[in-house]
């Protein structure tokens, strides 16, 4: 329960002393429904804020594209048609939720909410600052790579659900697609465990700092390329172009999710949308010194929680947009280019960057490549 | 309480999908059904305080083993497996005829029996995470311990799967001289 978002607060004599004579009036101990309480609160402001920033992608990819094609985008709905998004989500709540005939109904059905799922649970751990994250699991890294799989079995039955070739090929894709690029990210995640030693989220920030010669990306120059190996194949486990394969629209018409309408639709984009964010989040918590302050200012109070909040987000905010840059400025790959990639390049080069970094740790005590120069 | 709230619910949902997976004749309703059972089972490993084999739980049967079978089920034509009901049980969709089910029954009684008589001491014993101890983290013992006193069977399962990494890199080879 301590490590729960609760457990923060609690550090707080005023929060603590408050709950103490709470507790001795009503006779009653408040510390349990104290945690139970937080993390409900907790849970649901994160939540609505990551619905709020799925809905803005799409905004923010309509207007971005409009940019880089030299158009104006949507600007009709609200200031710069900034909700639009809204505008969008009321259309596809009142379209009809059509059944294809000889779908299957009950996988039908559960594909939308498994992506759902997987993309919202790894929100137990991401940390947005010292404060607002939900668990500091020990096992923080392990977890979110293991429940986003979930996302790859989602897709994968949207597409055999649907009874369409289209949404088959798109959802065999998809599956191939994740399984095999899952690989390269996690090892290059192993690079950052290694050199921090620990799991868990808060650890591996807390060994950063907020000037960028402490963050990881720098720290030797194996993981320097370990972070774009990371952030490629990230890319293609999201789906997104130039790997958006599963759903190439002038192939597959839009792959696992050419049948769904409505909601159902509008669940599968915006887990689409999330989980770039997600990516996005993990990469600065692991790669570019996360939610630090500069010289630790103000660390371990109340006040720092906005400022690192507001650093976090910039830098996710900064690489959700390289990521939508990149898709309109990248044709699509080709299915064996795919492969080629992933398996011949990227993975041994997670491979190779791994073995570096334990060489790096054990030939100069660890340290970084800034204290090695300075010192 | 709140560890009991965990066990009861991954309890009912381990046991509820296996039932449901056996009762569906659908095989890729089977397989998701398989999928909520195992969920179920690291909600158990969660109850016992071992975080780290419940995550391991997920990542591995979740994320390779679930994906793998549907694969499997997709490549080889998953809608035609529909099992085949015999006319004598046909309420209870069940693989096999009267005598392999007779054979099936008696080995089944022999194999709990003798399973219930080992495990009667161990189940006596297990409590759940309240009554034993605080939650601890459990990553760093089970590091410790399989580089020192488990090394051996740590090393002999990592030649295991090189083995079958290298089988497989065989089997899939393209043959020589036997057309393009």
């Amino acid at each position: 329960m301590e490590n729960t978002i609760g457990g923060f607060f609690l550090k707080f004599d005023f929060i603590k002393n408050a709950i103490a004579s709470g507790s001795s009036a009503i006779g009653f101990d408040l510390t349990m429904l104290f945690y139970i309480m937080m993390f409900l609160v907790g849970a649901v402001a994160i939540t609505a804020l990551l619905a709020t920033v799925g809905g803005l992608g799409t905004y923010a990819e309509r207007k971005i594209s409009a940019d880089i094609q030299a158009r104006i985008g949507p600007n009709r709905v609200g200031p710069f048609g900034i909700l639009q998004f809204l505008a969008d989500g009321i259309k596809m709540m009142t379209k009809e939720d059509i059944m294809p005939s000889g779908a299957d109904k009950f996988l039908f059905y559960l594909a939308p909410f498994l992506c759902i799922f997987g993309v919202f649970s790894t929100f137990a751990v991401i940390p947005f600052s010292e404060g607002l994250q939900l668990t500091n699991l020990d096992i923080g890294i392990f977890y979110l790579i293991a429940i986003a799989s979930l996302v790859g079995v989602g897709i994968f039955l949207g597409g055999y659900a649907s009874n369409s070739k289209w949404s088959l090929l798109g959802g065999m894709r998809g599956a191939a697609q994740i399984i095999s690029y899952e690989i390269p990210v996690t090892i290059s995640i192993m690079s950052i465990v290694l050199l921090s030693g620990t799991l868990s989220f808060t650890e591996v920030i807390n060994m950063q700092s907020g000037f960028p010669h402490n963050w990881f990306i720098f720290h030797n120059p194996f993981t320097f390329i370990g972070f774009f190996v990371l952030f490629i194949a990230g890319l293609a486990e999201t789906n997104r172009a130039p790997f958006d394969l599963p759903e190439a629209e002038s192939e597959l018409v839009s792959g696992y999710h050419t049948e769904y309408t409505g909601i159902r639709f509008g669940l599968f984009a915006l887990a689409e949308y999330i989980e770039i964010f997600v990516v996005s989040g993990v990469s600065v918590s692991l790669f570019l010194g996360g939610y630090n302050l500069p010289g630790h200012f103000l660390h371990g109070t109340l006040g720092a929680q906005p400022l690192q909040f507001a650093i976090f987000m910039g830098k996710t905010f900064f690489l959700y947009y390289v990521v939508i840059w990149i898709r309109w400025t990248f044709p699509r790959l080709r299915a064996d280019h795919l492969m080629t990639i992933c398996w011949k390049y990227l993975t041994p080069i997670a491979i190779f960057n791994l073995i570096g970094c334990a060489f790096w740790m054990v030939l100069f005590n660890g340290k970084s490549f800034y204290d090695l120069l300075m010192h | 309480m709140y560890y009991w709230i965990l066990f009861l619910t991954s309890a009912l949902l381990t046991i509820g999908s296996s039932v449901l997976m056996l009762w569906t004749k659908n095989l890729i309703h089977s397989c998701i059904f398989l999928l909520g059972s195992l969920i179920g089972i690291a909600g158990l490993y969660l109850s016992l305080g071992a975080d780290f084999v419940a995550v391991t739980q997920i990542m591995v049967y979740v994320g390779g083993i679930v994906i793998l079978m549907l694969f499997a089920m997709m490549l080889t034509g998953g809608k035609d497996f529909v099992s085949k009901r015999q006319k004598i049980l046909d309420l209870i969709p069940l693989m096999g005829n009267k005598k392999s089910l007779i054979w099936a029954s008696l080995v089944a009684f022999v194999f709990l029996l003798s399973q219930a008589l080992l495990l009667m001491k161990i189940f006596s014993s297990v409590k759940v995470l309240d009554e034993v101890s605080a939650y601890s983290p459990s990553v760093e013992k089970i590091g410790e311990l399989l580089i020192t006193s488990h090394e051996l069977a740590f090393e002999l399962s990592s030649v295991l799967l090189l083995g079958a990494l290298v089988g497989a890199a065989i089997i899939a080879r393209p043959k020589k001289g036997r057309g393009n």
